[in-house]
């Protein structure tokens, strides 16, 4: 018994001052995701994990903390040790704090692990809608101004980026926007006729789409999406959606800057592992995500090109609260 | 003939029988300590059974649910600390009878009523799934804010003293919903520029410190005081009491399933609704309520059980979540292999009969379990209280830190408590001010919707209501309820009712 403890605490010891890929890791991992049980980003980080567990020959533990647009969790890991022990699972809204006025920090502080997977967004429609496609919603919006229902998720969500993008480049939309907590209680509220259209993950709206509860409108891609051959792509339809595409929300595994260099390889090794399992990409691919499994440099350029398009989108878009030049974000191509 | 044996599936594999009885077992005992919640036990197994097949998986899950939801009571009534939000109408009614000695009795009471909703709300679920679904589809905000409204309404039931300081509480409660982020448009409500406050405050640290705390520091009064001898005979409530409560316990089953299977409010307002419903059908209680009325179990009971049935409806018909723990539910199933959505029923009906054989099952082993052990049980009211109130204590600590793992938690719920003891001492009723925090953001939220969707139109608004028949049915119901609640009427029912009678 005693022999045991004195081994727990040489090794809490060893771990707390030599954290190397040699004993990394000599303790239970704390995973920590941004969004609640049942959400996206909570399914494939419990999708993914166990499989990078097995690679890595550790645990991982996970908890959902959730609150202030995944904030709380994002300042939980960044006031914990950067010993590889506290990795954050995130998604993209991060990377729009500063300029929401949501926080101080975003991904700049932290080590992209694994960027697992993107989303595409899908535009779905009311199956009563009065149109079938998207140059109908356009016309019935010009007809009926004022009048059209859109779902949103609050700002900086997938949907306000979405429809800053279509006011952007088909022109100021008069539609009303309806707030919903997240796109599963908007898409159900699709359903019963309380909004009329909703930009979505096509993940989230994929399995009402094939019961044929609410018709696909438009794919927010530059390619013909795989799950859905027959939906109109968005540059089709407009020429203009090429500066802003392919865009979409994505889902990774970050750990705090400073973190010793070979626990960041051993975990990047681990997720890169994990993300390769069969089975996790045949589960993305039936939801409709990209996977993209990137980390490094890679994953960092992506990182900056997302936010540098998506804040200024917002910003001209009127959405913020702050300009993105005041945090240092480029404009894109500048 | 094949759904017969699907639902018989559990049977055919010892192992499921037992996770099945494992499940709703530990689902007891989770559902009794305050702060530890159904919701997060299910979602810690999804991680842990993420390698084994499906069918166990959700069997666990299953018992989890069901026993996790009739646990709650068991603290309700032994300690005043509702184990779940959706104990908190046992409590009012559960802890009297305990302090009368006749805590067995309510729990047997409670545990027969509970396995009575939940079977019926199986029944629902196997039987009227798709309709009851295409309902719930047609609730819209304004539906959800009147049913708010409603809720809000329970505030005269659920304050037992003045109706003024019933009213007070429950602003209160409302208040304290409010506090943090806005969900919907990221602006800071009552933070006073405080980082803790961003994420709000923690409605199950309110409850439990409201309850739990405040019930420690208002037994410190009497430290020495002889703890009441429990009465351990007549546990099993006769067929006779069972036959009693028939009427009322099918009705609040119903107002269970309706609210559970509706997206966006769960067993916690369920019951409320339930228990204010019992008090106003019941004309002349044994006892009056809130001081060990029969009644105040029979509903909240048989509704948050109901409820459990009602939250798979949308699940299983649409993919779409009746409540925290469904939902989770419908990721463990994504990330089993299926594809949890409105195609679940036509392309794997087995599963859905599964589910259904699981409930049962879970339902069954709930009763048992519940029934066992009751005797142990009521020592602990008759424990000296020099023992239970550093235990109410200790308990509510954990419970209050193990809700989001935030020692801030703990913290609001030590306030919470101390706060809650003087609104006690001075006479204002808790009931309301929980009411008001679950009910905060279904009002705010739903309200804000409903009238945006309107183009802010106050006239459309009153139009969509005048339009609906839902909506018509909801806000009479707020209307009649209301007035049926002010002075007014009652001066006005005295003249006419008074007239006839002489």
């Amino acid at each position: 018994m005693s022999r045991k403890l004195i081994g727990a605490i040489v090794a809490l010891g060893l771990s707390a001052t030599f954290a190397t890929a040699q004993n990394y890791p000599a303790k239970e991992i704390q995973g920590i995701i941004q969004w609640g049980a049942g959400g996206s980003t909570d399914t494939v980080m419990r999708s993914v994990t166990p499989h990078a567990e097995e690679a890595l020959g550790g645990t991982v533990v996970m908890q959902n903390m959730t609150g202030a647009v995944g904030a709380i969790a994002l300042n939980y890991v960044l006031d914990a040790e950067a010993d590889g022990y506290t990795v954050l699972m995130g998604a993209e809204n991060p990377l729009l704090y500063k300029i929401m006025g949501l926080g101080d920090e975003d991904y700049s502080a932290f080590t992209p692990i694994n960027l697992l997977a993107r989303g595409t967004p899908l535009l779905v429609a009311n199956i009563d809608a009065p149109f079938d496609d998207y140059a109908g919603m356009l016309a019935y919006i010009a007809e009926n101004p004022g009048e059209l229902k859109v779902g949103a998720t609050g700002p900086g969500g997938l949907p306000s980026v979405i429809t800053a993008m279509m006011n952007t480049v088909e022109g100021e939309l008069d539609v009303i926007a309806v707030p919903y907590d997240g796109d599963g209680p908007a898409l159900t509220a699709l359903q019963g006729g309380a909004i009329d259209v909703m930009p979505a993950v096509l993940g989230a709206a994929i399995e009402g789409v094939r019961a044929g509860n609410m018709k696909p409108i438009l794919v927010f891609d530059t390619e013909t999406n795989a799950t859905l051959p027959d939906v109109q792509i968005a540059t089709d339809a407009n020429a203009g959606y090429e500066t802003y595409l392919p865009w979409g929300p994505f889902f990774g595994v970050f750990v705090k800057n400073g973190t010793p260099d070979d626990v960041v390889a051993a975990l990047t090794v681990a997720y890169a592992k994990g993300a390769e399992n069969e089975e996790f990409v045949s589960l993305m691919d039936g939801r409709g995500f990209t996977m993209m499994n990137i980390s490094g440099q890679e994953a960092t350029e992506f990182l900056t090109k997302w936010q540098q398009g998506t804040a200024w989108l917002l910003d001209d878009a009127g959405l913020t609260k702050a300009s993105p030049e005041e945090f240092g974000i480029a404009r894109p191509g500048e | 003939m094949e759904t017969i044996l699907a639902i018989l599936t559990v049977f055919t594999q010892p192992q499921l029988l037992l996770l099945v009885g494992v499940g709703t077992f530990a689902g007891i005992y989770i559902g009794a300590i305050p702060g530890l919640s159904v919701t997060m036990a299910v979602s810690i197994l999804i991680s842990f059974t993420f390698s084994w097949d499906v069918l166990p998986a959700i069997s666990l899950m299953v018992g989890i649910y069901m026993g996790g939801v009739y646990g709650g009571s068991r603290t309700a009534i032994l300690l005043n600390i509702p184990g779940a939000p959706s104990a908190i109408a046992t409590a009012m009614d559960g802890y009297p009878m305990a302090q009368k000695g006749e805590a067995g009795q309510a729990i047997g009471v409670t545990t027969v009523m509970s396995f009575f909703g939940g079977l019926i709300g199986i029944l629902v679920l196997a039987l009227a799934a798709p309709f009851v679904s295409e309902f719930a589809l047609t609730f819209q905000p304004r539906d959800y804010m009147l049913l708010a409204v409603l809720g809000i309404l329970l505030v005269g039931s659920l304050s037992s003293g003045s109706l003024v300081k019933g009213i007070f509480a429950g602003a209160f409660g409302i208040a304290i919903g409010a506090v943090g982020r806005d969900p919907l448009t990221f602006a800071e409500r009552f933070t006073f520029d405080f980082k803790i406050m961003e994420g709000g405050i923690s409605f199950i640290a309110v409850m439990i410190g409201m309850f739990g705390v405040s019930e420690a520091l208002q037994q410190l009064q009497n430290v020495n005081m002889k703890s009441v001898r429990q009465k351990i005979d007549r546990i099993v409530p006769s067929f006779g009491t069972i036959k009693k409560f028939l009427p009322l316990s099918l009705q609040t089953s119903a107002i269970g399933v309706i609210i559970g299977a509706l997206p966006g409010t769960g067993g916690d307002i369920a019951a409320l609704m339930a228990y204010d419903h019992a008090k106003r059908v019941t004309k002349n209680p044994e006892v009056p309520f809130g001081k060990g009325a029969m009644e105040g179990l029979v509903a909240p009971e048989t509704a948050n059980n109901a409820a459990v049935g009602g939250a798979f409806i949308p699940m299983m018909t649409l993919g779409i979540p009746g409540d925290a723990v469904t939902a989770i539910m419908i990721g463990a199933l994504f990330i089993h292999g299926l594809n949890p959505g409105p195609m679940l029923m036509v392309d794997q009906p087995d599963m859905f009969w599964f589910i259904v054989g699981a409930l049962l099952t879970s339902n069954v082993f709930m009763l048992i379990f519940g029934l066992t052990g009751i005797k142990i049980f009521t020592k602990i009211v008759e424990m000296p209280r020099s023992i239970i109130i550093p235990l109410i204590l200790l308990l509510s600590i954990v419970g209050g830190y193990a809700v989001n793992n935030s020692i801030t938690d703990v913290y609001w719920m030590l306030g919470f408590g101390v706060f809650g003891y003087f609104m006690r001492h001075y006479g204002y009723p808790l009931g309301p001010v929980i009411l008001g925090v679950i009910l905060s953001r279904l009002l705010d939220d739903n309200w804000r919707r409903a009238i945006i969707s309107e183009r802010e139109d106050l006239g459309r608004f009153f139009e969509g209501i005048v339009t609906s028949p839902l909506s018509l049915v909801l806000f009479i119901s707020v209307i009649l309820i209301f007035v049926s609640q002010t002075p007014l009427w009652t001066s006005m029912k005295n003249r006419l009712f008074g007239k006839a009678m002489s």
